[in-house]
């Protein structure tokens, strides 16, 4: 039995617009609402320029809206005599392209940023900044390369350590797995399956990579326009073929084989979301039809 | 199957190093031979830091070998005196949608390569509708480039390319920025180039793309590892592994029902086929499936 | 109420923005407002008359107004600057030891002075940066960096045979207003990469405490804009760009009656203010009200 909680993030009738009182205001988000719950994935799905990013920037408070309210455990944003900075330490944001948060030269420095930011003395700096690394993958002995020299996949697990360091409550990622190759893509996700672990976190997801949303989220808000079409879990979501077409969203590769399937006439459910769910269906139904 | 024209693009003995002659040279390529023919559609895989966007780049010269020799047709890349010539075969479509766009304005940004070129100005007019046509841009064509979406801004740079009437398109990655929607017309458009004559040369992480080409040539290193068609190369699929790449989903999906259901194919490519390789299992063939080529080492 | 945090400072810059109101002073060709803001700013500089710059400061409200430009908008870019502007028009008031030649002194106290010259000074540097920033922001308000560039290109083009680069300057001014938005993006993205790790740059008791907080972002904007820069070349030479030698064109400007029309009032009225100016209208104007009031 769920016990009501405080949501760790509460954003209700969110409203942003883009260089308000100019005649050039543009509407970027349209009266959002939605909750974090500990324990949660939320995954926020929808094409590039549907608000995705302005959404996570407000959470956690880069960003604020001309209407409506963002509360995290409890304290609204707008409040002037909140802490942002203690807001941010709770609330970490990766960015989507590690070029954006990489500033240091040496790999170590940038991962120190965030703790030296928070006035922690030096050996406990030291000591988060090796747990960080170590959580992502990265060996200790890498604070001392330069930054220019790591590859793609390791300056993004830098990105992610650099966050990880300030010992956030949520992690807000932006589009994390963009560029990847698969099997970097494997180890981040792993890395973030690791993380949630823990009692008390949540994290939200941005994203318009299926598979992540899939194997990662446990409900998913899809955005277009700045608007939201639609809240679910993600079979739900993916269950919702038409809609996903529609917007000219992703389907996970799993589903669409299964609605493939189904346009040949083959009775397969389309309620799947992994590659063995799939294989499964798939092989009921020649199971039953070589009988 | 021998042609008997020459090869549109041929690569002896390549070899690239960055910051060559510096106490920190990077090699990139060790050592390439690769021939392209007119009309063929090339795929180019390879994990980050495998040599991909180097070896492109020698294809128009943007770079020259630090050893061995590249050809665009009859001209060697190093010939100075044919550069506008080599780059106007050879068009090349990057990464960064951003970051390849030159005028304010759609149509003007299409007109680029064609005025650099010095084409008659009537002409432009003509190869600017034509290019906007076929990449389905018409309707923006006063539009600002920077209010673009990110898949129109590449569709934008394969106009801008389109327009210097290249007979080789070679794409860097050029959907790895997109999203899904994005990436579909991308492939949607080189698919119907080629079919009207294109080469096109694409590097890309885009398994569904390496898949609609004709030949998929793997690197690794710096040097190629496999080269064949899809089937061939994606049924190596330890080899890949083992070079941190993946085979396409459908190809996986088949590899996972072999494991338990006696005879099921492996050289499934597409979701097409996986469909057609189920429903032949059956014993309701719905279309015969294209023959396996054997692959060249 | 519009709640602005401050990582949104490209609302508050108005010389750059264009504004599509679809006016007739949109549709003029480029090259005649070109001129004209030429014109304007060398004439704005050169009259010694407060008449005549109060007179092109109307000519400007009223180009704002054919333009169908809000007015607060406009007048938004000069808010901001207001501060510097009275700071630099209190040091002229002071200092200026050349406006003490046949001035009445009004007030002095050590080393400054005021006369009744200097504080006229001070009120026309005021005048003249409104007229400079309000023009200019007009300019750009009713002009694409597009018409802009083929503008300037236009006008230079017959220098070109005398060797002067035509193309690659307009190229270059096209470019370089291009990236200005999408270098603020990303110094705005830096900015808020930093802030997420716990930077503070909105507090900070005064605009130089604020400014130092954004030097940690000025290495990593510099790479970021040479890595654009560096793709962008190798984009531009994939096209086969080797300067403007030999190219054609797919835009010609087409100038109009409209156009001829503008040139004409605008030189009337350049006319009109160095008359004034030469005239020591205003001297006139003064003793006309004294012998009045």
């Amino acid at each position: 039995m769920n016990t009501p909680a405080i949501p760790l993030i509460d954003i209700r009738g969110l409203t942003h617009r883009y260089l308000p009182g100019t005649p050039l205001e543009t509407k970027s988000l349209c009266g959002i609402d939605l909750q974090v719950h500990a324990g949660e994935t939320v995954g926020i799905v929808g094409p590039t320029g549907s608000g995705k990013s302005t959404l996570l920037q407000h959470m956690n408070g880069l960003l604020q809206p001309q209407q409506g309210d963002v509360r995290v455990n409890g304290l609204s944003l707008a409040d002037p005599s909140v802490d942002m900075r203690l807001i941010r330490q709770r609330i970490g944001l990766v960015f989507q392209n590690p070029e954006d948060q990489l500033f240091e030269r040496y790999a170590g420095d940038d991962v120190a940023y965030g703790p030296r930011n928070l006035g922690l003395p030096a050996d406990q700096v030291r000591e988060r900044v090796r747990l960080a690394m170590e959580m992502v993958g990265l060996p200790f002995a890498y604070k001392d390369r330069l930054i220019a020299e790591l590859s793609h996949g390791q300056k993004r697990r830098l990105a992610l350590a650099g966050v990880l360091a300030l010992e956030p409550q949520v992690l807000l990622l932006d589009e994390p797995t963009a560029g990847l190759d698969p099997q970097g893509r494997r180890e981040l996700l792993q890395v973030l399956r690791q993380w949630r672990a823990k009692a008390g976190r949540a994290m939200v997801l941005a994203s318009h990579n299926m598979e992540d949303i899939a194997e990662l989220a446990t409900r998913v808000y899809v955005l277009v326009a700045g608007c939201i079409v639609f809240h679910g879990s993600p079979r739900e979501l993916f269950a919702h073929h038409e809609m996903l077409v529609q917007h000219s969203l992703a389907v996970p590769a799993a589903t669409e084989v299964m609605h493939a399937l189904r346009q040949y006439g083959y009775p397969v459910s389309t309620d799947v979301l992994s590659m063995e769910e799939a294989v499964n269906e798939i092989k009921g139904l020649l199971h039953v039809q070589t009988n | 199957m021998i042609r008997a024209e020459e090869p549109l693009i041929r690569v002896e003995g390549l070899h690239y190093t960055y910051q060559a002659g510096t106490p920190k040279p990077i090699p990139a390529l060790r050592g390439i031979d690769l021939t392209i023919q007119a009309g063929e559609y090339v795929a180019v895989i390879g994990a980050n830091g495998s040599g991909k966007s180097t070896l492109l780049r020698h294809f128009n010269a943007l770079l020259l070998p630090t050893a061995g020799n590249v050809w665009v047709t009859k001209w060697n890349t190093r010939d100075t005196v044919h550069l506008r010539d080599i780059r106007s075969t050879v068009a090349m479509v990057f990464q960064v949608p951003d970051d390849q766009i030159v005028a304010s304005v759609v149509e003007e940004d299409v007109a680029f390569g064609p005025e650099n070129l010095g084409v008659p100005e009537d002409e432009l007019h003509q190869r600017v509708d034509w290019a906007l046509a076929a990449v389905g841009l018409t309707e923006l064509r006063y539009r600002a480039s920077r209010l673009l979406s990110s898949g129109q801004k590449q569709r934008l740079a394969i106009a801008a390319a389109l327009a210097m009437q290249p007979r080789c398109l070679v794409l860097d990655e050029a959907t790895a920025m997109l999203d899904p929607a994005g990436q579909i017309q991308v492939r949607e458009i080189l698919h119907q180039l080629h079919q009207e004559g294109m080469t096109i040369i694409s590097a890309t992480h885009n398994m569904a793309e390496a898949v609609q080409a004709q030949r998929v040539v793997v690197l690794s290193e710096g040097r190629i590892a496999i080269q064949g068609d899809p089937r061939f190369v994606f049924a190596q699929e330890e080899t890949l592994h083992a070079l941190q790449l993946d085979v396409p989903y459908p190809t996986r999906m088949a590899r996972m029902l072999a494991t338990v259901i006696r005879d099921f194919p492996t050289d499934v490519l597409t979701v097409t086929e996986l469909a057609e390789a189920i429903s032949m299992h059956l014993g309701q063939p719905l279309e015969p499936r294209p023959k396996p080529t054997t692959g060249v080492r | 109420m519009s709640r602005r945090t401050e990582f949104e400072f490209l609302g508050r810059v108005t010389i750059g923005q264009y504004l599509p109101t679809g006016s007739t002073l949109h549709r003029l060709d480029p090259r005649t407002k070109l001129l004209v803001c030429l014109l304007l700013i060398a004439v704005v500089v050169a009259s010694q008359s407060l008449l005549g710059i109060m007179l092109l400061l109307g000519a400007v409200l009223v180009g704002l107004a054919l333009a169908h430009i809000p007015l607060s908008f406009a007048l938004s870019g000069l808010r901001t600057m207001l501060p510097y502007l009275l700071l630099l028009a209190l040091l002229q008031t002071f200092a200026i030891p050349q406006y003490a030649a046949n001035a009445t002194v009004l007030w002095r106290w050590a080393m400054l002075t005021i006369t009744d010259r200097s504080i006229l000074a001070g009120i026309l540097l005021i005048a003249r940066f409104s007229v400079m920033v309000l023009g200019l922001s007009l300019f750009s308000f009713s002009t694409t960096t597009t018409e802009l560039t083929h503008g300037i290109e236009h006008l230079l083009r017959p220098w070109q045979k005398l060797g002067l680069p035509a193309h690659e300057l307009a190229l270059t001014v096209n470019i370089a207003l291009r990236f200005v938005p999408i270098i603020a993006e990303e110094a705005e993205r830096l900015m808020k990469a930093q802030a997420s790790r716990g930077a503070d740059f909105g507090r900070g008791r005064n605009f130089i405490q604020r400014t130092r907080k954004l030097l940690p972002l000025l290495v990593p904007l510099f790479l970021v804009s040479l890595r654009r820069a560096d793709n962008l070349i190798e984009a531009m030479e994939a096209r086969c760009y080797l300067g403007g030698k030999g190219r054609t064109h797919l835009i010609h400007l087409q100038a109009h009656v409209a156009d001829y029309i503008a040139l004409a009032a605008a030189c009337a009225l350049m006319a009109l203010v160095i008359g004034l100016s030469t005239a020591n209208a205003d001297q006139l104007l003064w003793r006309l009200l004294s012998t009045y009031l």
